[in-house]
C-alpha cells in the first residue's frame, strides 16, 4: 500500500454506481485493477431468523420482501417447498398463473437490467428507453396482481387471484408491444459499435470458471453453461411448456446482455403459451395450518439465476428452519474473478452484469409489529384518486401541468 | 475605451456570454431529453441550478491545498471567457485581433482542462485524483486532432489569425466545403474537451463519482459548471467561425443572428452525438483519437495543401 | 432403473457404509447422511467423479446437541443430492470444501457467523454477513439465541 504507484479506492458502501450498500475496495495501479476486496452484509436483516418465529402464512409475505424485484421468485420458491413437505397437489390453473407472473417478473427485471447496464456504460438513452418500455409490463403486473412489486399472489396450495379473460387479452396486447421493442433492442445491441466496444471482452468468465465458482442464471448461460432450473428441474407449469434455453459463447458482459435480451423473447413466448393453455378449475386448495414434520429443498429460476430455498418443518405451524440462497450470492464470487487485471472503467458494468441484488443476498431487518389493523379495502383507482386529492389539499396539483404536457405532446 | 469595456463586460462579453451559455446548456439538455423520450427541463433550469449553487456553502476539504483548490475554478472561468473575446461574431473582426490569435484561443481553451486537473489533484480525494489524471490523459489524446483539424482550415486560408481566416473565406466562398472532414474531427475532439459522452471519462459518475469535481461545492462548483458551459459556446463558436465562415459581411445584426444560429447548430450536433453513443474507456478513447481521428485530420491537411497548390498559387 | 437408483447403487458400491443412509425422497431428490469422518471422501467422490458440479448452497441446522450441515449438490438431469453431516455443538469443527468449489467460501462464512461453526481450511477474508463489531460468541441462527437490544449499543461503545 506504500507503493506510490498502487493505491486503493473505496467503491461503496455508498457510491453512485451502486444502488444498494455493499463495499468494494479496489486496489489500482493507474487505471488497472490489481485486486478487489468485497464486503457484503450491509443489508443483513435477519429474515431467516424471523421466519422461524412466524407462521407459514406470515412467512410467505415476509419472504416476498426478501427482494423487491424478484419478490414473486422468492415467495414461489418458498410455497413450492412447503407444498412439497405437506404433500399438497396444487391445481393446474394455479401453477399456470404462477408461471405467467414469474415470466412477467422476468421481463420487468431484464428490462430494468438493460437500463441499468446502459447507465453504467454512460449510455443514458438506453436507460430512458428501456425503462419507458418497462412501464408496459409494470402496468400489466399492477392490473393482474394489484401491485407493481410484491405481488402477494402466492399462498400455500395455490394462488390468491385469478386471471380473467379480459386481463389475459391485456397481457397479450402488452406482449406484442414489448416484442416489437425488444427486437429493436436486439438490433441496437448488435449494431451499435460503442456498446459492443464497451461490453465485449469485459468481465470474462470462462466455462470452467462458471463450474468452479458456481455462477448461476444468465451469468452462467452467457458462458455456454446450459444451467436453467426451468428445464433441469421443472416446477410450476414449465414442464408442459416449450421454450429454448438461451446460451451464448461470448463469456463476457456482451454475452450476458445478449442472453438477457433474447430471454425476453422466450418469456413472451412462454406467457403466450401459458395463457393459451390456461386450464380451467380452482386456483387454490385448502392447506393445513400445521405442516407435518419433514424437509424439502426448492429450486426456482429467478431472473438473476437459481434461487434455492430449504425448509425444515417440525409439525407445528411455524417452520423449524428456512434457508434462502439468493442468486446474487452465488454470482458475487465470480465478480472478483472477472475484475482481476481489468480497468477501473469496467468495474461498474462488470458488477452490474451479474444483475446484483444485495438486498436478496443479505436478507434480513427485524420487522416492527404493526399495531393497527384497518380492515377497510381500498381499490387501486380510488387509492390513486385519494392520493391525488390529498396532495391537492397540500397544494400540489399536477392537473394544469398534465394538460399542458398533453397539449404539447399532441402538437 | 468605453466601447471596449462595454464589449468586454456587457455585450458580447461577460454578461451576454453568461446568458447565452446558459441558454446553450438549456438547448443541449432539452434536445438530449427529448431524444430520450423525456420531457426535459424548463428554460430557466440552468439559471436555477446556477443561482442555487451560488447560494450554497463552499466546502473546502481539510486535506486539500486551499489556495490551489479555490483558485482553479476562477482561473478556468477567466480563461474560457477571455477566449470568447477573440472570436469575430458579426463581422470579420473581433475586439482583439493579431496574427496568431487562433493559437491563443486554442491555448486559452486548454487552460480550463489544466485548471480542472490542478483543482482535482489538490483536493486530494481519490476520486478527484483519478478524474484529474484522466483529464490530462484525455487532453493528450484529443488536443492533437483538434489542433490539426482547425489548423487545416487555417492552412488553406494561409493565416494564423481568425480575422485572416474570415477574410479569406469571404473572398473565396464555398472553399469551406472542403473542410468538412476537418470539421468532423474537430467536433468529436471538442466532445473530449467538453467532457461529454462518449468522452466523459474524467467524470464518469459510475466509476469516479464526479471526477475532478467530486470535492467541489457551492460557488466554486457553479464556476466550474459555468466554465464548461462557456467552453461549449466558445468551442462551438470557434468551430463555427473556422468551418462555416459565410455570411460574415452582411448587416451586423443579421450576421450576428446567423452566427448565433451556427453556434446553436453545433451545440445541437453535440447533444445528438451524446444521445446515440455510450461512454468509451480511456484506453479505447486514446486508441480512437490516435488511430482514427489523427489520420483523418492528416488527410485533411494533405488535401488542403494540394488545394492550395492547385487553386491559390 | 431410474437415474436416482443408479446413483444410489454407484455410491453404495464405492462406500459400503452408506447402505442405509441413502434416501430417494422423490424424483430428482436424494438425501444422504454421512458421519464427519467419511464426509470429505463422499463429497469429493460426488463432486469429482460423479459430476455433481454445482454446489447450490450449504444449510446450517441447529439440532439441540449437534449442529447439522447440509451440502446441496446439483448434478446432471436436475438431480439434487442433499449431503448431510453433523458435529457436536461442543466441538463444531468441519472441513472446508473450498478446494473443490472456491465459490463455497461465502457459504462457509455464513456458517461461521450465524451458527458458530469452525471451518478448517477457510481462506482468510472478511466476515459475512454480520458487522465487523459484532460481539464474539453470538450466533443468531442458533435456537437458544434471542435478539438482544444491547448488542448494538455495546458494539457502538467499543468503536
Amino acid at each position: 500500500m506504500h507503493n506510490s504507484e498502487e493505491f486503493r479506492i473505496p467503491i461503496g458502501p455508498q457510491h453512485p454506481a451502486l444502488k444498494e450498500p455493499e463495499g468494494f475496495s479496489v486496489a489500482l495501479k493507474g487505471e488497472k485493477i490489481l485486486g478487489v476486496d468485497i464486503r457484503l452484509g450491509y443489508n443483513h436483516r435477519g429474515i431467516e431468523k424471523a421466519a422461524e418465529e412466524r407462521s407459514y402464512i406470515q412467512d410467505i409475505y415476509l419472504i416476498e420482501r426478501v427482494c423487491g424485484i424478484c419478490s414473486h421468485s422468492h415467495s414461489t420458491c418458498f410455497v413450492q417447498t412447503v407444498e412439497e413437505i405437506a404433500g399438497l397437489t396444487v391445481p393446474a390453473r394455479a401453477l399456470y398463473i404462477r408461471t405467467i407472473i414469474a415470466e412477467l417478473e422476468r421481463v420487468h427485471s431484464h428490462l430494468l437490467w438493460l437500463g441499468v447496464a446502459g447507465h453504467e456504460i454512460g449510455f443514458d438513452t438506453l436507460l430512458m428507453y428501456s425503462w419507458r418500455d418497462r412501464e408496459v409490463v409494470m402496468d400489466i403486473l399492477a392490473l393482474v396482481t394489484g401491485n407493481r412489486v410484491n405481488y402477494g399472489m402466492n399462498t400455500i396450495g395455490g394462488v390468491r387471484r385469478d386471471i380473467s379473460l379480459q386481463q389475459a387479452q391485456e397481457i397479450l396486447k402488452a406482449m406484442d408491444i414489448l416484442e416489437e421493442r425488444t427486437k429493436y433492442y436486439i438490433e441496437v445491441a448488435t449494431n451499435e459499435t460503442t456498446i459492443i466496444k464497451r461490453l465485449s471482452g469485459v468481465g470474462v468468465l470462462s466455462r470452467e470458471d462458471v463450474l468452479l465458482l458456481d455462477a448461476v442464471g444468465p451469468t452462467a448461460r452467457a458462458s455456454g453453461v446450459k444451467r436453467d432450473v426451468r428445464v433441469d428441474d421443472p416446477y410450476a407449469a414449465y414442464g408442459e411448456l416449450t421454450f429454448n434455453v438461451i446460451t451464448d459463447d461470448h463469456c463476457d458482459v456482451y454475452g450476458r446482455t445478449v442472453v438477457r435480451v433474447k430471454e425476453l423473447l422466450e418469456s413472451y413466448k412462454i406467457i403466450r403459451q401459458a395463457l393459451k393453455n390456461l386450464p380451467a378449475g380452482p386456483i387454490a386448495i385448502r392447506a393445513p395450518r400445521k405442516i407435518p414434520a419433514g424437509e424439502a429443498l426448492g429450486r426456482y429460476e429467478a431472473p438473476r439465476g437459481e434461487d434455492v430455498h430449504y425448509v425444515k418443518s417440525n409439525g407445528t405451524e411455524k417452520p423449524e428452519r428456512v434457508k434462502i440462497r439468493a442468486p446474487t450470492l452465488a454470482n458475487v464470487q465470480a465478480v472478483k474473478h472477472m475484475l482481476r487485471d481489468r480497468f477501473l472503467a469496467d468495474m461498474p458494468i462488470v458488477v452490474a452484469a451479474i444483475d446484483p441484488c444485495f438486498s436478496c443476498t443479505d436478507r434480513m431487518v427485524r420487522l416492527a409489529e404493526q399495531g393497527s389493523d384497518k380492515s377497510k379495502i381500498i381499490s387501486w383507482p380510488s387509492l390513486h384518486a385519494y392520493s391525488i386529492e390529498w396532495h391537492k389539499k397540500q397544494g400540489i396539483d399536477f392537473s394544469e401541468l398534465n394538460k399542458k404536457l398533453a397539449a404539447r405532446l399532441a402538437r | 475605451m468605453l466601447g471596449e469595456l462595454f464589449y468586454i463586460f456587457i455585450f458580447p462579453g461577460f454578461i451576454f456570454l453568461i446568458i447565452f451559455s446558459l441558454t446553450a446548456e438549456f438547448i443541449d439538455r432539452k434536445i438530449y431529453a427529448r431524444l430520450q423520450n423525456r420531457v426535459g427541463p424548463p428554460w430557466f433550469q440552468p439559471w436555477a441550478d446556477f443561482i442555487k449553487l451560488l447560494a450554497k456553502e463552499d466546502i473546502v476539504p481539510a486535506e486539500s491545498n486551499p489556495k490551489m483548490f479555490k483558485v482553479a475554478p476562477i482561473f478556468a472561468l477567466a480563461a474560457a471567457i477571455s477566449a470568447f473575446l477573440y472570436i469575430p461574431l458579426w463581422k470579420t473582426d473581433a475586439l482583439f485581433s493579431f496574427n496568431g490569435d487562433l493559437i491563443v484561443v486554442l491555448y486559452l481553451l486548454t487552460l480550463p482542462t489544466l485548471a480542472f486537473f490542478i483543482g482535482g489533484w489538490y483536493s486530494t480525494s481519490l476520486y478527484s485524483r483519478i478524474g484529474s489524471v484522466r483529464c490530462m490523459t484525455q487532453l493528450f489524446a484529443y488536443e492533437v486532432p483538434l489542433f490539426m483539424g482547425i489548423l487545416s482550415s487555417a492552412l488553406l486560408a494561409d493565416s494564423w489569425s481568425l480575422k485572416g481566416i474570415a477574410v479569406f473565406y469571404m473572398a473565396h466562398p464555398w472553399f469551406w466545403l472542403f473542410n468538412l472532414a476537418g470539421f468532423s474531427v474537430s467536433l468529436i475532439s471538442l466532445l473530449g474537451k467538453l467532457e461529454k459522452v462518449p468522452f466523459d471519462i474524467p467524470e464518469a459518475e459510475t466509476e469516479v463519482v464526479a471526477g475532478a469535481f467530486t470535492e467541489y461545492s457551492g460557488r466554486m462548483l457553479a464556476f466550474l459548471r459555468m466554465t464548461l458551459d462557456i467552453e461549449l459556446v466558445t468551442g462551438s463558436a470557434l468551430l463555427a467561425l473556422v468551418f462555416f465562415p459565410f455570411a460574415l459581411n452582411v448587416h451586423p445584426a443579421l450576421g450576428f443572428v446567423i452566427f448565433m444560429i451556427k453556434i446553436l447548430f453545433i451545440v445541437s450536433l453535440i447533444a445528438l452525438l451524446r444521445t446515440v453513443v455510450a461512454r468509451l474507456r480511456i484506453d479505447q478513447m486514446i486508441d480512437f483519437c490516435w488511430k482514427f481521428l489523427v489520420p483523418l485530420a492528416a488527410t485533411q491537411l494533405l488535401l488542403n495543401l494540394m488545394l492550395k497548390g492547385m487553386f491559390l498559387r | 432403473m431410474s437415474q436416482e437408483e443408479k446413483i444410489k447403487e454407484n455410491l453404495i458400491s464405492k462406500f459400503s457404509y452408506l447402505d442405509n443412509s441413502i434416501n430417494l425422497v422423490r424424483p430428482r431428490r436424494i438425501s444422504i447422511e454421512v458421519g464427519l469422518d467419511n464426509f470429505l471422501a463422499v463429497f469429493a467422490y460426488l463432486a469429482k467423479d460423479m459430476q455433481f458440479s454445482h454446489l447450490c448452497t450449504i444449510t446450517g441446522l441447529d439440532e439441540q446437541e449437534r449442529l447439522g450441515f447440509i451440502y446441496h449438490l446439483a448434478g446432471a438431469g436436475g438431480v439434487m443430492i442433499n449431503l448431510k453431516t453433523s458435529v457436536p455443538k461442543a466441538k463444531p469443527l468441519i472441513k472446508s470444501v473450498t478446494a473443490y468449489f472456491p465459490g463455497a467460501e461465502i457459504y462457509e462464512r455464513e456458517l461461521v457467523d450465524l451458527f458458530g461453526a469452525k471451518v478448517e481450511g477457510l481462506p482468510p477474508g472478511h466476515r459475512y454477513p454480520l458487522t465487523d463489531d459484532w460481539p464474539a460468541g453470538q450466533h443468531p441462527l442458533r435456537k437458544d439465541w434471542r435478539p438482544n437490544p444491547d448488542i448494538g449499543k455495546e458494539a457502538g461503545k467499543d468503536a
